[in-house]
C-alpha cells in the first residue's frame, strides 16, 4: 500500500507543481517580456513602485470577489459598491466628518450592501449573478443621484495621504498586503473558512452536514462588498475626487484576477495568494503596456487577449500534465 | 454455435497496472450473461473495451464474427452495440421522441426547406415505446419521467440503433421492487427477440431470475463461468471475494425483556406530508430496519427528523430527554448522524481530502453560532482521521486522497467516519450499502454492529430485503408516507414485508 502510495504522489508532482506555481510562472513570463521591451524603465524602483500601486484596487476587488467565486457564485456588483462606499466617504468629509469616522462608515455601507446582495441571494433563492446583475446597476444608479452625476473634489489633505507612500512604499500596496496576510490566515486556519470551502464544493452535502449555508452566503457578499468598499476608498484617496463612474466594469478585472489566481468557477477551490498574484499580474499588464505607448482602447484589447492566453496556457499545461500522469 | 461476442485473452494495462489479466468473455444471442464481480474487479474495464472507450493491451475479439483488436465508440455502434450505464445519459429537457431521435430527426420539406416530422418522429416512437411498455405519449418531456421510464426511454433508444448486444450496469440499483419486475419482463422479451445481454449487477439475487449464465471477475482475473441452472448463487460468493462471506450479521443474543429505550420518534408529520404520524422507539442493543417501496416516506421522515426539511409536528427523544431540533447544525449538536443514501449528492465533498471530510462535522460541533466561530487543527484534524480510517478499514493510499476517488464503499467509511469523530449516539443509514460491493457491504454491517454494541441507536433504511433480513434486529414496514407494520427479525419473511410495504396503497 505504502508503495502505491509514492508512485501516486510521483506522478502528481507535476499536476501539483503547476496548481501552485502555475499563475507565479504567467507573471514572471509577462514580467519577462515586459523587461525585454522595456529594458530601462520597466523594473525600475519607481516603476515597481507604480505597479504596486496600480495593482491595489483589482487586487482588493479580486480578495472580495474571491469569496463570491468561493462558494460556486459570482459578484458582479462590486465596482458599484466600491463607488457607491467612495462617494458616501467623499460626501462625509465635505461636511467635516473627520477622516477615521467618515472610512468607517464608508466600510459599513459596503457592509449593509454586501448583506443586500446576500440576502436577495437567499430569500429569492436566485443565482448570485442574477441579483448582483441587477444590484449593480441599481448600485450605481443611487451613486449617480448622490453625485448628482458630477465628481466630488476637494477633499481634505489627510484622507488623500491614504494614497501615499511611507518609507518609499505605496501606503495601499501595504493595505493590500496585510489584508493578503488576513485572508491567508483566515482560508487556512478557520472553521468558518473551511466550511465555506466545503459550501463552495457541494451545497447539498453542506446542508446535510450541518453547515448553515444561508449564512454563509450571507457572510461572503458581505466579505465581497467590504472589501469592495475599501478599495472604492483608497481609489477615491488616490483620484483626490469621488467619481460617479468609478469603478465601472472593474468587476471583469476582479473576477479575472481570481480565475487566473487558480479560483475554480465551480466553487471551493482556490486561495487568496493566487488571487493576489491575479491582481498584480492585471496591474502589471497594465502597467507595462502604458510604458509601451500602447493607447488605453488597445490596451483593453490586450488585457483580455492576455486573459485567455493565461487561462489556455494553463489549460495546455494542465492537459500535458494530465497526459504525462496517464501514460 | 454462433456468438455475438467472443473475447479471447483480453489484457488492459494502466499506467503499468493491470487492470484486466487473459479474460476471456462471450455471449449467445438470446441470453443474459451476468458479469459479476466486486468494485474493481474489472467489469467496466471490460465493458469499456466493448463501448470503444478502452483500447486492450493484449487480446483478440469476434464480433458478429468479424475480427477486431479494438474498437471505437464508432465501430460500437456501428456492430449494434448499445450500452446503458448506471447513469442515465437521457436529455430531460427534450420529449421522449426527440430523445429516441437524437442525431437522427426524421424530416420533411416544406417549400423545399427541411422541417422536422413530428408526425413521423412521434409515430416510430411511439412503436418503440410499446416494445418497452411505456405508456406515455410521445411528446411527454423526459423530465417528467420517473427513472425507471428514463430507463426503458434509454432501452428504447438501443432499440432504435437496432442494437443486437445490449449492455447494462447495475439497472436495478435505484429501481424498486415493480418496477424491478417490470424491467425483468421488458429483458425477456428483448432475449425472445434474439437480443445478448450483458447484465452487470453486485446483487446475488438476480442472477437466478434473470440470467442464463455468470462470468466471475476478480481483481482483473477471469474466475470461470457457469450456467445459472446449475449452481446455487451463494456458490458464487466465494469466487467473487475469495473467501466466505458471512451473510447474517444479526445480533447473537435475544433481547433482554424490558430492552432500554435509546430514541424515539412521536408523532413525526412533514409539512409536506411525505411522511405523517410517525412513532417509533430504538432499543439498546438491535439494529432497526425501515423498509418499504421506494417512496414510501421513509427517507422523508428521516430527514424530517434530522432537521434536513421542515416539520408540521411530531417529537424525538435521546434517553428520554426532548431535542429541539430546527436544522441539521442542531440535530449533529445534539448527537444524531445522518449517512444519507446519496453519498455523492448529500455525502462527501469532492473537493475535499478524506482528513478534510471527517473534519467537517467535528468543526462544527466545536464552533458556535452555525459554524461561525473556531479555529480549525490540522494535526488534530489528521490524526483523527488516520484513526478512523483505519477503525473501518478505508482502503486508500493515504487520509491526503481526494475522496472523490475513493471507491463507494470506502467513500461510505469516509462518510461514516465524519458521524463516528463527533461520537454521535444515533446512526440513521439511509440505503448505506447502495452501489457497494459484497466485501465492503459486510464491513459496513459489522461497523453497524460495532456501533450497537457500544450502546448506540442505529436505524437502517433499506430496500434490499435480504439486508433488512440479515442485519435488522426488528423491522417496520412503511407505506405510502405511514408506518403500516413492525415485525421482530423471527417472524418476518420477504413476502409479509412486501404485503405491508403495499397495503396502504
Amino acid at each position: 500500500m505504502v508503495n502505491t502510495a509514492a508512485k501516486k504522489k510521483s506522478r502528481m508532482s507535476f499536476g501539483s507543481y503547476w496548481e501552485r506555481f502555475g499563475t507565479l510562472s504567467i507573471l514572471l513570463l509577462i514580467l519577462i517580456g515586459f523587461s525585454i521591451a522595456s529594458p530601462n524603465y520597466f523594473l525600475s524602483v519607481n516603476n515597481i513602485k507604480q505597479i504596486g500601486m496600480q495593482s491595489t484596487i483589482y487586487t482588493v476587488l479580486a480578495f472580495g470577489e474571491f469569496f463570491a467565486i468561493l462558494l460556486a457564485g459570482i459578484d458582479l456588483s462590486v465596482g458599484s459598491v466600491a463607488a457607491f462606499c467612495g462617494a458616501v466617504c467623499a460626501k462625509l468629509l465635505l461636511v467635516n466628518c473627520p477622516v477615521w469616522a467618515a472610512v468607517l462608515i464608508g466600510l459599513l455601507v459596503g457592509v449593509a450592501l454586501g448583506a443586500i446582495n446576500g440576502t436577495l441571494i437567499n430569500l429569492l433563492q436566485l443565482h448570485p449573478f442574477v441579483v448582483t446583475l441587477g444590484t449593480n446597476t441599481i448600485f450605481r444608479g443611487i451613486v449617480l443621484v448622490m453625485c448628482n452625476g458630477k465628481p466630488i473634489f476637494g477633499l481634505p489633505l489627510g484622507f488623500k495621504s491614504i494614497a501615499l507612500y511611507v518609507g518609499g512604499f505605496p501606503i495601499p500596496f501595504l493595505i493590500v498586503l496585510v489584508i493578503a496576510a488576513i485572508l491567508i490566515w483566515f482560508t487556512k486556519y478557520t472553521i468558518a473558512a473551511r466550511n465555506m470551502y466545503a459550501l463552495g464544493g457541494n451545497k447539498q452535502a453542506a446542508w446535510y452536514s450541518g453547515i448553515n449555508t444561508k449564512r454563509f452566503t450571507l457572510l461572503a457578499h458581505i466579505l465581497s462588498s467590504t472589501l469592495a468598499g475599501i478599495a472604492g476608498i483608497i481609489m477615491t484617496a488616490r483620484v483626490g475626487a469621488a467619481e460617479p463612474t468609478a469603478g465601472d466594469g472593474y468587476e471583469t478585472y476582479a473576477i479575472a484576477a481570481c480565475i487566473i489566481g487558480g479560483t475554480s468557477f465551480f466553487g471551493g477551490k482556490g486561495k487568496p495568494f493566487g488571487v493576489l498574484l491575479g491582481g498584480i499580474l492585471i496591474g502589471t499588464i497594465f502597467n507595462g503596456l502604458s510604458i509601451l505607448n500602447v493607447s488605453s482602447f488597445y490596451q483593453k484589447i490586450a488585457l483580455g487577449a492576455l486573459i485567455i492566453f493565461a487561462l489556455a496556457l494553463e489549460k495546455v499545461v494542465g492537459n500535458i500534465s494530465a497526459k504525462t500522469q496517464r501514460d | 454455435m454462433e456468438y455475438l461476442v467472443q473475447m479471447h485473452n483480453m489484457t488492459m494495462k494502466f499506467a503499468g497496472v493491470v487492470a484486466l489479466d487473459k479474460v476471456s468473455f462471450d455471449l449467445r444471442p438470446g441470453e443474459v450473461h451476468v458479469l459479476l464481480g466486486e468494485n474493481g474487479a474489472g467489469k467496466s474495464t471490460l465493458v469499456k473495451i466493448l463501448s470503444g472507450i478502452n483500447h486492450p493491451t493484449e487480446g483478440e475479439m469476434f464480433i458478429g464474427g468479424t475480427h477486431f483488436t479494438h474498437l471505437t465508440p464508432a465501430m460500437s455502434k456501428d456492430n449494434k452495440i448499445a450500452i446503458i450505464y448506471q447513469e442515465l445519459s437521457v436529455i430531460d429537457e427534450l420529449s421522449i421522441a426527440e430523445n429516441l431521435h437524437v442525431g437522427k430527426l426524421p424530416t420533411k420539406r416544406i417549400l423545399g426547406i427541411p422541417h422536422v416530422d413530428y408526425a413521423k418522429m412521434n409515430e416510430h416512437a411511439k412503436e418503440l415505446m410499446d416494445k418497452v411498455g411505456i405508456r406515455r405519449s410521445p411528446g411527454t418531456l423526459v423530465q417528467e419521467l420517473s427513472i425507471s421510464e428514463k430507463q426503458m426511454v434509454e432501452i428504447a433508444k438501443a432499440l432504435a440503433a437496432d442494437a443486437r448486444i445490449l449492455i447494462m450496469d447495475e439497472p436495478t440499483s435505484s429501481l424498486s421492487v415493480e418496477e424491478t419486475d417490470n424491467l425483468f419482463d421488458i429483458i425477456r422479451q428483448l432475449k425472445a427477440d434474439g437480443i445478448g445481454i450483458i447484465y452487470i449487477s453486485h446483487k446475488l439475487k438476480e442472477i437466478k431470475r434473470i440470467g442464463d449464465r455468470v462470468t466471475v471477475l476478480k481483481d482483473g482475473k477471469y474466475m470461470g463461468t457457469r450456467d445459472v441452472s446449475d449452481i446455487e448463487v451463494e456458490d458464487l460468493v466465494p469466487m467473487m471475494v475469495g473467501r466466505q462471506v458471512q451473510e447474517r450479521f444479526l445480533r447473537p443474543t435475544p433481547p433482554e425483556a424490558e430492552p432500554e429505550v435509546l430514541f424515539s420518534v412521536r408523532n413525526l408529520t412533514r409539512r409536506d406530508r411525505k411522511a405523517r404520524n410517525i412513532s417509533f422507539d430504538v432499543y439498546k442493543g438491535e439494529i432497526l430496519g425501515l423498509g418499504g417501496l421506494i417512496g414510501a416516506g421513509r427517507s422523508e421522515a428521516m430527514e424530517g427528523i434530522f432537521g434536513v426539511s421542515p416539520i408540521s409536528e411530531g417529537e424525538v427523544y435521546l434517553h428520554g430527554r426532548k431535542l429541539e431540533i430546527t436544522n441539521p447544525y442542531s440535530a449533529l449538536k445534539q448527537g444524531i448522524a445522518f449517512v444519507t443514501e446519496n453519498r455523492r449528492e448529500t455525502g462527501f465533498f469532492q473537493n475535499f481530502e478524506i482528513w478534510k471530510n471527517i473534519s467537517v462535522t467535528t468543526n462544527l460541533k466545536k464552533s458556535r453560532f452555525g459554524g461561525f466561530t473556531g479555529l480549525t487543527d490540522e494535526k488534530q484534524e489528521r490524526e483523527q482521521a488516520t484513526h478512523y480510517s483505519e477503525k473501518l478499514r478505508t482502503k486508500c493510499w493515504g487520509i491526503d486522497q481526494m475522496t472523490v476517488n475513493l471507491s463507494g464503499g470506502n467513500q461510505q467509511k469516509v462518510i461514516v467516519g465524519k458521524w463516528l469523530a463527533v461520537n454521535s449516539d444515533v446512526f440513521i443509514f439511509d440505503e448505506p450499502t447502495k452501489g457497494i460491493d459484497v466485501g465492503a457491504k459486510s464491513e459496513i454491517y459489522q461497523i453497524m454492529r460495532d456501533m450497537v454494541d457500544e450502546g448506540k441507536a442505529v436505524v437502517m433504511v433499506s430496500s434490499d430485503m435480504t439486508e433488512l433480513l440479515g442485519v435488522c434486529d426488528r423491522i417496520i414496514v412503511f407505506s405510502n408516507g405511514q408506518i403500516t407494520k413492525t415485525f421482530m427479525n423471527e417472524e418476518a419473511t420477504e413476502e409479509k414485508i412486501l404485503y405491508a410495504a403495499v397495503s396502504a396503497y
